[in-house]
């Protein structure tokens, strides 16, 4: 138990906020994006947080049990959401099928600023608590100034 | 322990130490916040601190014959405090207990109280080295 963890724990908390916005700007990047790599229109990615006990190397995890109250955060998955795509009739467009309607993929952007929102004040308020761990640990040194 | 560093001391030094058990919880409930699943921790600090400081007497074991052993002495710095997974919540549908807001303000509480604490430490040591040299302007 020391200062570093709580940084640690605060920053594995900033790497998983910036990763979902990563996956946000994707999304909204590739609203109107009808052909990809594999194949059919873009599809809407979403991130997987997972909490784990926080620990320092291989070493500790294998000579003591950790603690359970001190819980760092992870990104462990990306899932793609696999919902029907979005339909429009327009027949001119070269992606049109045989019946002349395209695929776009099913992202709607409210959801996605909402989101995007979130994750901007869930990496904030991580920088806060980071700061403020910060501040403690430089008070600390100033005993017997 | 005795003589130079009293109970005070001894007091405020375990108090520091809750402080950051419960910087470090907290921090953990913030990078969690959006953690499906994940239960929001509480320190139970000021009963962890009265067992501590043993303001009951309880803990005490008196020694009322010379061959006894000091049982006490320096018990204070390993007063473990509970953590348990704080019951007054708000659960979101997908089981997550954080209220953000309120691991904030008591962050920004514990760091205040934290550095008021190191101050009166700093007192303390200030008020030693004060005695020591006699008073002749150390501070």
């Amino acid at each position: 138990m020391d200062f570093a963890t709580g940084l640690r724990i605060s920053s594995s908390g900033l790497s998983a906020q910036r990763m979902r916005m990563n996956t946000i700007s994707s999304n909204i990047a590739n609203i109107n994006t009808t052909r990809t790599p594999e194949g059919g229109p873009y599809r809407r990615k979403d991130v997987v947080f997972e909490s784990m006990p926080e620990t320092k190397n291989f070493g500790e995890i294998l000579t003591s049990e950790p603690d359970r109250n001190l819980q760092r955060v992870q990104v462990t998955d990306v899932q793609v959401d696999r919902g029907a795509p979005l339909l429009k009739y327009e027949p001119n467009h070269p992606e049109a099928n045989a019946d002349g309607y395209v695929a776009y993929p099913n992202i709607n952007l409210m959801e996605e600023m909402t989101n995007m929102i979130q994750a901007t004040r869930s990496y904030e308020a991580n920088v806060s608590a980071m700061q403020a761990t910060k501040d403690m640990a430089a008070s600390a040194l100033e005993i017997g100034r | 322990m005795s003589g130079l560093f009293d109970k005070t001391t001894d007091a405020l030094g375990s108090s520091i130490n809750f402080r950051l058990l419960k910087q470090n919880v907290a921090s953990s409930n913030i990078a969690n916040a959006e953690t499906p699943g994940y239960k929001a921790k509480k320190v139970d600090f000021e009963q962890a601190l009265s067992r501590a400081l043993d303001i009951n007497g309880l803990g005490q074991m008196s020694t009322d014959h010379p061959d006894h052993f000091y049982a006490n002495g320096n018990s204070m710095m390993n007063v473990g405090a509970d953590v348990y997974e704080n019951p007054d919540i708000t659960v979101t549908n997908d089981g997550n207990t954080v209220d953000l807001e309120r691991e904030m303000a008591e962050l920004s509480e514990n760091t205040i109280l934290y550095r008021a604490t190191l101050q009166l430490i700093n007192k303390k040591l200030a008020g030693l080295a004060y005695a020591a040299t006699e008073g002749s302007g150390a501070r």
